[in-house]
């Protein structure tokens, strides 16, 4: 088995693929439309195109309980996913110029750098430097 | 302040107190980024950073969950893809990255990427001529 896909849950897939492509730089790799407007969406890291895709999923608005989790994990302030960065405090600078907001500053701990911003899609995202 | 940065706070105090022993694993990792290519062994890590071998392995593996030399080979091997991807060939991208032996370096390539290093080496030059 190999790790392809990995979800993350999403209010609105048009809104959430423009931050993951113009805010994170991410790029689109999958676009199928599906039923009711809804699409296979997945976005993938510009330095790892044959890397995990990210599918962006309207689960919030179809299935009542993911929506339950993802609020309170979200008013808790615990990222939902994490990815990896060379230097946090410098996307940290590109983010917040972009108007993307931190939860959680770059911060030290132990043998990591950590930062958390909000996705606008409904999910805190952690990136994560290893020192 | 939210239930995450009060969990951070807390986990801080209690795994990341010690300074002294963070800065001597972040400075061994930093000196095998920097050195991966030269003949490394855990002797030598622990004269950097002064500090015995068996306490070194002991700490870097407490915070970063693997031993030195594990990361030594992911780094190597890592390395060895982006020479790969430019043509280096197979024996000669052995030799760049530190490793003695193509053929251990051949196994441990395949073990890692799932591909040898001829495969991957194929993959990598037809992906980049159907993208340019």
């Amino acid at each position: 088995m190999k790790v392809k896909v990995i979800g993350i849950p999403v209010h609105d897939q048009e809104k959430a693929l423009k931050f993951y492509t113009e805010k994170l730089g991410f790029l689109k790799k999958i676009d199928i439309p599906l039923s009711e407007g809804n699409r296979w969406l997945t976005v993938v890291s510009k330095e790892e195109q044959d890397g995990a895709e990210i599918l962006l999923e309207p689960s919030p608005n179809h299935f009542e309980p993911a929506k339950v989790y993802q609020k309170a994990l979200f008013d808790a302030g615990i990222p939902y996913t994490q990815f990896n960065s060379e230097d946090v405090q410098q996307e940290y600078d590109r983010l917040s110029t972009l108007g993307v907001e931190f939860s959680v500053k770059p911060t030290e701990m132990g043998t990591v750098k950590i930062a958390v911003f909000n996705d606008t899609c409904g999910n805190n995202i952690q990136i994560v430097q290893m020192l | 302040m939210t239930h995450y940065l009060t969990e951070i706070s807390r986990i801080k105090n209690i795994c990341y107190s010690n300074k002294s022993q963070i800065d001597r694993v972040v400075g061994t990792r930093h000196f095998i980024i920097h050195n991966f290519e030269k003949e490394l062994n855990l002797n030598l890590l622990s004269r950097v950073r002064f500090t015995s071998k068996f306490h070194l392995l002991r700490l870097y593996k407490l915070y970063y969950g693997q031993t030195p030399k594990q990361y030594l080979i992911e780094k190597r091997l890592e390395a060895a893809k982006q020479l790969l991807s430019k043509g280096l060939s197979i024996t000669d991208t052995c030799y760049d990255i530190g490793f003695e032996s193509p053929c251990s370096f051949s196994t441990l390539f395949k073990a890692r990427f799932g591909l040898s290093p001829k495969e991957y080496q194929k993959k990598a030059t037809f992906t980049k001529s159907n993208h340019s």
